[in-house]
């Protein structure tokens, strides 16, 4: 099933921004209740994006992770003042248990980012990204892009090819696929870099190499792309300011940090909701303005 | 005013004795269609790079070229690369971009235009092309003529003032063909672009050219209107290049008349009724092989490339006979090539049989089946090259047959007199042109011994007498007892050479009879010969057997 | 390899290569140690491995290179991501080290390096971006690199050297990935629990080294004459 999804359509630096912040404040932030804003706001992202069914999958495979990682951190560290109980003498605290837990949270939180940004950032939004600073590389990783299927499908003919003249075995000893599988590589590379020469001098006769050569993308900059970008930057802005005045700080060792109540911290943790709620907000804004056009429809 | 004078051009590559191009002149006028041709090894696509100098190969160049009468070594780069647009044989490697956009785009970001141009610019030739429908997808996607219909389209784009093109049609298949050809004579005529055509597939491209050049061994044979050219050649009887030519003219060129040349199917048949009775001659059908000798048999095969695919073979039933040449013809995508999959053991039908001199095909273990007794020639012979010299080629499978060293010399040598490749032996498999590749690939899978070889499109970017001689090797191997199945989108290729056709549509063999009865049993899926020579022969169904009526009556 | 043919990267651009990514990584350490109160070593870790694939992009991307040598990097980078399909019925085998390795060789190490990293952004756009991004850009990078300064010593032509590479190259993959591993259960990092996650990882470290070994023995011989030929027939990478 093929969604379209309202946030494709931004600017990829806009997208950029969000994921970016996003992820390094993640990274950054181990104040229980950032770490539960995003890890909540990941979870409704990535459902948004790929419907409840897949969601459950992703969220059932990233389960065995977080248990883990959550167990493991109590196990190896012993630090904090809070013994519960202890195991082969070495004492399991609540702080490291606590720990282990944000750490949980904080990496699967990374890991549903990331799944949503594979899902938004499609290749071609990520070459017109770089494509203005890194301009060769960015053309390299499309040419790259372009190769890949190109390559996959003349493998595909080579073992055919190979297999009717009894070359090829993808059965047999480790030793005899190994073989076959070298002797299939050897062929593509030639073939792959004998054709590449061709695409050189396609590039060559349609003037690659002059000099000023600009950046062209599909994807404008537009209006509604300013306006969201500069929430966003807005909205990080504050964040900065709260972390740099302490009301994201938190720590776990050697006992976990009181939880402060106050407003002023309450306002700064809406601010870090309200940045990465956003794209799900968008995303059902444009779901109800559908409902109601195919309404009056 | 001549866009392009070429002046005493000559042009020999590094450490070769004989030039590839011979002092040639000529020049072409602004808005002019020139279509060049020539045999494999001509100098054709030698002498269109050297109006490209960014790609023009390394060696050494005599005599001059002027563009718009200015030198063309004086010309900047910036103007080379827009003005003198270059599309090349392979529509997928000259691609450079994963999105279609992106490649439309490539060239005019080379140029550095500004992003709202280019998004004029892109738009307009999108629109132009009929590009509109899959600008945003990736190139991979793209069927072989789309692809090479981009390729135009991105050059173009930058507006160039002569369009130079290197036999871009050898690669698709009949349709695309000529759905390109016809682009092209749109550019031509509604934007008054001048055109240099190389190509080996005539039929269409020949009467719509203002100028044909004929080449021969890097020198200028003929430069003269189409007409004159196919008058001229008469005079030059039995040159090679004549097998490459529309069948008007190679029926023309056979027979003394007086009038002017025909160019075209319907031209010819005027030219046939104006100077032959129309009595009805004809052609004796063949006399039917015989029958006795079943070595592959295909009962109700199904195949799907995947449980939710749909079916690609749907009851395909088929028998192959010892000694004979069986051609299935067909458009894209109507299965042939999966049958192909099919009878060589590479897919398993999930219903029906492959019976291999009546034992099933999958019964058989692997070097029982492809030693000895069946094999492939597919159609990029390129994907059985291993190693860098031909010879080379050969040991490997040398070593596997398990001959002794002086049966297999002889063998080599043997193999490599009747397809003429002896000299080959020490060249780099990649350094040979199309045609000498398929001919060191079809020596390969010979030394395996097969009583059965499959062809896949064999005449794919074949030149006239290549395909001749490709012809003539099938034939021998017929003699020798071998079962040919080729696959095949060439019409005029399998009504010269087989003893069966069948056509294939819709996963399924609709029709199979031998290629007279075949081909004069169809009105529109015919040879151009019996198209332009039904009204006054019966069964004529090749040009030789039209000459052969003419020369009788 | 018979012909020695100039290539780009002199010994010059590679000291400066090296001194660059030896400033950049203790600055960058130093500064988030102080900045960050000594944790998050996750997170400067990421910033660490890809600035320090910076340098090398940067200097390639202001030297405009020729069409010829974009696409061998291209070719290059497209066989090590594709040729995974080839060896799918061998778990763990996967030729990106020997490709990147043998680029390095025949190119040079700038060479080496574009083609590891490039490897890594595009089998990740494939297979999924991840915090291990960088981490894989530059072992590979690396990998690279040090295949080709090794080259210019001519050094890779030998056997032995050339084996011994192989398992370098698989133990220094795994050592860069199991840092990864290990900052990503709790953004510290401990030597106590990288002994145990490299231990864990022995098998995994194994096949690469075995994998790596096979390839680069098999391979480096047949792909470094077809690339020689390559440089020859096209005037690739001349000055």
């Amino acid at each position: 099933m093929i969604r379209i999804s309202a946030l494709e359509s931004y600017h990829p630096i806009v997208l950029f921004v969000f994921f970016a912040s996003c992820i390094l404040f993640t990274m950054f932030f181990m104040h229980p209740v950032y770490l539960a804003i995003s890890l909540i706001s990941s979870t409704l992202l990535l459902g948004k994006l790929v419907g409840l069914r897949k969601l459950f999958k992703t969220l059932l495979y990233i389960l065995p992770i977080f248990i883990l990682i959550a167990i493991s951190n109590p196990i190896f560290s012993h630090k904090g003042v809070t013994p519960l109980f202890y195991i082969n003498y070495n004492p399991i605290t609540l702080e490291s248990i606590l720990y282990g837990i944000a750490m949980a949270t904080m990496i699967v939180s990374i890991m549903l980012w990331f799944r949503c940004y594979n899902l938004v950032m499609t290749s071609d939004k990520f070459i017109c990204l770089f494509g203005n600073i890194i301009p060769t590389l960015a053309l390299i990783i499309s040419i790259t892009l372009r190769l890949i299927p190109k390559l996959k499908d003349q493998i595909k003919q080579i073992s055919n090819s190979q297999r009717t003249l009894g070359m090829y075995i993808d059965t047999g000893s480790i030793l005899e696929r190994i073989r076959s599988g070298i002797r299939i590589l050897s062929i593509l590379i030639t073939w792959a870099l004998e054709n590449g020469i061709d695409t050189a001098d396609s590039m060559k006769a349609r003037g690659y190499g002059l000099k000023g050569r600009t950046t062209f993308s599909i994807f404008k900059f537009d209006k509604r792309d300013g306006i969201i970008l500069g929430i966003i930057l807005l909205l990080v802005s504050i964040n900065i300011l709260g972390e740099v005045y302490g009301y994201s700080s938190f720590y776990y060792y050697p006992y976990v940090k009181n939880m402060d109540f106050s407003v002023m911290t309450i306002t700064f943790n809406l601010s870090y909701f309200l940045l990465l709620i956003f794209p799900t907000i968008i995303e059902i804004k444009e779901d109800l303005k559908w409902r109601s056009l195919i309404s009056k429809i | 005013m001549a866009i392009i004078d070429i002046k005493n051009l000559s042009f020999s590559y590094p450490a070769q004795e004989s030039k590839a191009i011979d002092n040639i002149s000529l020049s072409i006028e602004k808005g002019e269609f020139i279509l060049i041709c020539g045999e494999t090894g001509c100098g054709k696509s030698t002498l269109i790079r050297q109006l490209k100098p960014q790609i023009a190969p390394y060696g050494a160049r005599h005599g001059e070229i002027y563009y718009n009468n200015i030198p063309l070594k004086a010309l900047d780069d910036k103007k080379n690369a827009s003005e003198i647009g270059y599309v090349m044989q392979n529509p997928d490697n000259q691609i450079v971009t994963d999105k279609v956009w992106h490649e439309l785009a490539f060239g005019l970001e080379n140029l550095a235009i500004k992003t709202p141009v280019i998004r004029r610019r892109v738009a307009e030739m999108a629109s132009f092309f009929g590009i509109e429908g899959w600008f945003r997808k990736d190139v991979q996607d793209l069927s072989g003529g789309q692809k090479q219909l981009l390729n135009l389209a991105s050059i173009m784009v930058m507006n160039p003032k002569v369009l130079i093109l290197d036999e871009p049609t050898s690669q698709l298949d009949p349709i695309a063909a000529t759905d390109f050809i016809n682009t092209l004579y749109k550019i031509n005529k509604e934007l008054a672009l001048t055109i240099i055509l190389v190509e080996h597939r005539l039929e269409e491209v020949y009467p719509i050219a203002d100028k044909v050049l004929v080449l021969d061994k890097g020198r200028k044979l003929i430069y003269d209107t189409p007409e004159k050219v196919g008058e001229s050649l008469r005079s030059a009887k039995n040159h090679n290049i004549i097998y490459g030519f529309p069948t008007p003219i190679r029926i023309y060129n056979e027979c003394n008349t007086k009038d002017k040349c025909p160019l075209t199917i319907r031209e010819g048949s005027i030219w046939l009724s104006n100077n032959f009775k129309s009595n009805i001659n004809k052609i004796n059908s063949y006399k039917k092989p015989d029958n006795s000798n079943i070595v592959l048999e295909l009962k109700d095969v199904w195949f799907r490339y995947g449980r939710e695919l749909p079916d690609v073979l749907r009851g395909v039933s088929l028998q192959a006979y010892k000694g004979e040449i069986f051609s299935i013809l067909g458009g894209n995508g109507s299965g042939k090539t999966t049958t192909l999959n099919v009878i060589s053991g590479i897919s398993s039908p999930y219903r029906g049989k492959v019976l291999l001199h009546g034992k099933k095909i999958s019964d058989y273990k692997k070097k029982e089946l492809y030693h000895n007794n069946i094999a492939v020639l597919p159609q990029n012979p390129q994907t059985l090259f291993v190693k860098n010299k031909v010879e080379k080629e050969f040991d490997e499978i040398i070593k596997v047959m398990k001959l002794n060293n002086d049966a297999a010399n002889k063998k080599i040598n043997n193999i490599a007199e009747r397809l003429y490749i002896k000299h080959l032996f020490q060249k780099h498999p990649y350094d040979l042109s199309g045609g000498e590749q398929q001919k060191v690939a079809l020596a390969k899978i010979l030394l395996l011994n097969p009583k059965i070889i499959l062809f896949d499109e064999p005449t794919k970017g074949l030149d006239g007498y290549s395909k001749k001689v490709l012809g003539e090797i099938m034939k021998e191997l017929k003699k020798s007892h071998v079962t040919i199945i080729m696959v095949s989108h060439d019409i005029e290729f399998s009504a010269e050479y087989s003893d069966r056709c069948a056509l294939f549509f819709d996963g399924n063999i609709v029709s199979e009879d031998d290629p007279i009865s075949f081909f004069s049993g169809n009105s529109f899926y015919t040879t151009a010969a019996n198209r332009m020579s039904r009204h006054i022969f019966k069964n004529a169904i090749t040009s030789k057997d039209v000459i052969h009526l003419c020369q009788q009556s | 390899m018979s012909t020695k043919l100039k290539i780009r990267t002199s010994m010059k651009n590679i000291t400066i290569s090296i001194t660059t990514v030896l400033l950049i990584i203790p600055i960058v350490i130093l500064v988030g140690v102080k900045l960050l109160n000594d944790r998050k070593y996750n997170l400067i870790s990421f910033i660490i491995a890809f600035l320090a694939c910076i340098p090398f992009l940067a200097r390639f991307e202001n030297r405009r290179p020729q069409p010829r040598e974009i696409l061998c990097i291209s070719v290059m980078s497209a066989l090590s991501v594709a040729g995974r399909l080839i060896f799918v019925m061998l778990p763990g085998f996967k030729p990106v080290t020997a490709i990147t390795a043998i680029t390095g060789i025949a190119f040079g190490p700038e060479a080496g390096f574009l083609t590891g990293a490039l490897s890594a952004i595009v089998s990740n756009i494939y297979y999924g971006q991840g915090p291990w991004t960088p981490f894989q850009m530059l072992s590979w990078g690396i990998l690279g690199f040090i295949a080709g300064v090794l080259a210019k010593f001519n050094l890779m032509e030998n056997k032995v050297v050339l084996t011994l590479y192989g398992i370098f190259s698989g133990i220094l993959f795994s050592l860069m990935m199991d840092i990864w591993f290990v900052l990503s259960i709790d953004g510290l990092f401990t030597w106590k629990r990288y002994y145990i996650a490299i231990i864990g990882a022995i098998p995994f470290t194994i096949v690469y080294c075995v994998s790596n070994v096979v390839f680069l023995l098999l391979l480096s011989k047949p792909i470094g004459e077809k690339l020689e030929r390559i440089k020859l027939k096209y005037g690739l990478m001349q000055d």
